[in-house]
């Protein structure tokens, strides 16, 4: 079973994401900021990443840079949730690979669309598929 | 009659008049000169022709005629007697060798000796002598010829005519000197008294000249020079009218030019004034003018500025291609937006500039220069910028419960089924998130409202005991099933108190919201109120988590948050606080907080009575 790390300080989202991961068949780790999911990062090895941007502590910003840095052998696929008053800020999300972005309000059944099509990708390993930003 | 020499003439006059005399004598004593030569040449000639005359005619005579020996009278005595010549002097025969023959003589005339020419051509002539007694004497001698050969010499002599009036004719030359002497200075005094209306004339104007005033000469002119001094009243009449006239119209050209100078500096004083700075270039792009705002405005002394281009003062590379491009363009080609930039030294400043052009009163496609006006917008900026942070940070608080609303919506759309527990979940959670959007979105708008001032108080006597148990009872129905202990502490017996019954409601709920909200199992709530002599203060006291110092003073900022955990944990948009001071700040009261972390907090509001709070009862 592959494993998510959804991160996101409102307890609420956090909370149905992790609900509606659970339900297609996914392992969920919840952190409340960046600075916690770096934590259970290095413990864990989840398959995939879910963050919000705006967090107290270490933001969906840092975390990503954190996770590159750290982990790069990793490459870890990473969906960024934004409110599309950021917009102006995903010239910063280039600079990486394998990142997504979705906006809020969030939908679970996309995201989990998402993450289903990258894995099945990389399994089958179809073309045009191996990166998530090609989802 | 009074004297027309004044006493500065009179010297000069003096030398005049000496020499009038002088003149007349002078020409006197050339007209006898010339009548005494004139005189004596004709004496000269006379007694010449008769002389010779008389040699001759005595010459051709015979001998015995001229000394006729029977004692008649010969010839000569006659010619002494009858001769009415008056120089003659002598008449003397002489023989060939000299000796005197015959002689007759004027009385008192001695003939002076002197040989004869012998040489024959020499014989008749004439020759000057000079007697013993020195008068000179002409002497006309010639030959008596008898039978051809010389018989004897006549010798005839005259005295030479002096050079000088005859006594006889004194009382001509008297006369004459008179006449002149009278003449002379009747003519200088006749031609004075004739040109003395100039001399006035002249006096008048050097004493005009010399004070700057004009006026008539009093004078009585006659004849020619009547004419002259008509015309000259007449034209000093025109010159005196027609400087009243200047004059008039200097005094009127001064009081238009003060009239002018004081507009200007009404005007200059208007423009110094003015809370912008202005400059005003004309179309070659030099500046001719600039108010004092320009130096406390951007910091650049106005020397620098009048009288020069804009690249010798201006630094800022976007503001010189502005006021560059403005200038020499026509005033369609104007860039009808304007340009922000922070000016030097003083970069948390923004001035906008903007420019105008300024048209020609008489040809309105004619535009002869532009004016540039600096404004200080720092504060529409900073404004601006709040407003747009502001709305950032609203949209972000919606949006989260908004996302919240749609996961849990989408999750329990599938159909694969929600579990029991999963609805009942979904439904609290979206009950509350529901809740604090519309917490959120009422609380957005009496901020708005307080901030806009469009809020007006309706003050109402409320009986404050009332209000607070009000408050606390709506509270504390919906936080049942926490595990807290609450205190109410109104004593009855308080003032009633001046408010607006629903704001105040609004910052007491948010207060006792946050009580409960961050407070910790087990925890208390006391809301008391007290009163004194000055004022009535209603407290909030919570044994909660506590602000930590750092914290305490942003608080009351709009949408704070602390960084805290266990803050975070608690879902708040930050805007309670900061809307219930608002509140409390219209009533003319004070919301202050006084906590330590981990123990808990106690918020006081102080409403003084001196200001109105306590409506005097009815």
């Amino acid at each position: 079973m592959r494993t998510i790390l959804v991160v996101d300080d409102e307890r609420y989202v956090a909370r149905v994401l992790s609900v509606a991961l659970e339900r297609a068949g996914y392992a969920v780790e919840s952190a409340n900021n960046g600075e916690e999911a770096v934590y259970k990062l290095v413990d864990l090895e989840p398959d995939a990443v879910l963050t919000d941007i705006m967090m107290p502590r270490m933001n969906g910003r840092e975390l990503v840079a954190v996770v590159r840095n750290h982990f790069p052998q990793r490459q870890v696929p990473i969906v960024v949730m934004t409110s599309s008053l950021e917009l102006e800020h995903r010239d910063w999300v280039k600079n990486y690979s394998n990142l997504h972005f979705i906006e809020k309000p969030v939908s679970p059944r996309r995201i989990i669309h998402i993450l289903d099509e990258y894995f099945s990708g990389i399994e089958t390993e179809k073309p045009g598929h191996e990166s998530l930003q090609t989802v | 009659m009074k004297s027309i020499f004044s006493n500065a003439d009179t010297l000069k006059n003096q030398n005049l008049g000496l020499a009038m005399i002088a003149a007349s004598l002078l020409v006197i004593l050339f007209i006898t000169a010339y009548l005494f030569n004139y005189q004596r040449n004709m004496q000269l000639s006379q007694i010449r022709s008769q002389g010779v005359g008389l040699v001759r005619l005595l010459g051709s005579m015979p001998m015995g005629q001229l000394a006729p020996v029977d004692g008649r009278q010969g010839p000569l005595q006659l010619i002494r007697q009858t001769h009415a010549h008056p120089n003659f002097a002598y008449a003397v025969l002489v023989d060939t060798r000299g000796n005197p023959l015959l002689q007759v003589a004027k009385p008192g005339i001695i003939v002076p000796v002197a040989a004869l020419p012998q040489e024959p051509s020499a014989w008749l002539g004439e020759r000057v002598l000079n007697s013993q007694d020195g008068a000179t004497l002409m002497e006309f001698h010639g030959p008596v010829i008898e039978q051809g050969d010389l018989a004897a010499y006549l010798r005839v002599g005259y005295v030479r005519p002096a050079y000088g009036p005859a006594p006889a004719q004194l009382p001509f030359f008297a006369t004459l000197a008179l006449a002149v002497f009278l003449l002379t200075p009747m003519f200088y005094f006749l031609v004075r008294r004739e040109i003395k209306p100039l001399t006035q004339v002249n006096r008048h104007m050097q004493a005009m000249l010399e004070s700057g005033q004009i006026g008539e000469p009093e004078l009585h002119p006659s004849g020619e020079l009547k004419d002259f001094m008509q015309r000259f009243s007449h034209f000093i009449d025109a010159a005196q009218q027609r400087i009243q006239s200047l004059e008039a119209h200097q005094t009127d050209v001064d009081m238009s030019r003060k009239v002018i100078s004081y507009q200007k500096s009404r005007i200059e004083s208007a423009l110094q004034s003015l809370p912008d700075a202005v400059i005003v270039m004309d179309e070659s792009g030099i500046t001719t003018y600039a108010n004092a705002k320009l130096h406390s405005l951007l910091g650049i002394d106005l020397e620098q500025v009048v009288g020069a281009r804009p690249d010798q003062w201006c630094s800022d590379a976007g503001v010189l291609a502005y006021l560059t491009s403005c200038h020499n363009n026509s005033a369609r080609t104007y860039r009808a937006d304007a340009v922000e930039f922070a000016p030097d030294g003083a970069p948390e400043k923004r001035v906008s500039v903007s420019a105008y052009p300024l048209f020609s009163p008489r040809q309105t496609s004619l535009v002869l220069g532009t004016l540039f006006v600096f404004r200080d917008v720092s504060d529409e900026s900073a404004a601006k910028r709040a407003r747009s942070e502001f709305v950032a940070h609203v949209a972000h608080e919606l949006k989260t419960p908004l996302n919240v609303l749609h996961m849990y919506s989408e999750t329990l759309q599938d159909d694969a089924g929600a579990t029991r527990e999963l609805t009942i979940e979904a439904a609290n959670v979206i009950h509350d998130e529901v809740g604090r959007l519309s917490s959120l979105i009422s609380n957005l708008l009496s901020m708005t409202k307080i901030e806009m001032g469009t809020m007006s108080l309706e003050r109402k006597r409320v009986k404050l005991h009332e209000l607070v148990r009000d408050v606390f009872d709506n509270i504390t129905r919906s936080a049942d099933g926490m595990d807290l202990r609450f205190d109410l502490q109104i004593p009855p017996e308080i003032s009633a108190v001046s408010l607006d019954k629903d704001l105040i409601r609004i910052a007491f709920n948010n207060l006792l919201t946050n009580a409960i909200k961050y407070n910790r199992p087990g925890g208390r709530v006391i809301v008391s109120a007290e009163e004194n002599d000055e004022e009535i203060l209603v407290k909030v006291r919570d044994t909660g988590l506590g602000i930590e110092a750092g914290d305490q003073a942003r608080i009351f900022d709009k949408f704070y948050r602390s960084e805290n955990e266990q803050v975070r944990e608690r879902t708040g948009h930050g805007l309670g606080l900061s809307l219930a001071r608002e509140i409390v700040h219209l009533h003319y009261g004070e919301l202050e907080v006084s906590s330590q972390a981990g123990q808990g907090s106690e918020f006081t509001v102080r409403f003084r009575k001196d200001m109105g709070v306590l409506k005097q009862a009815i």
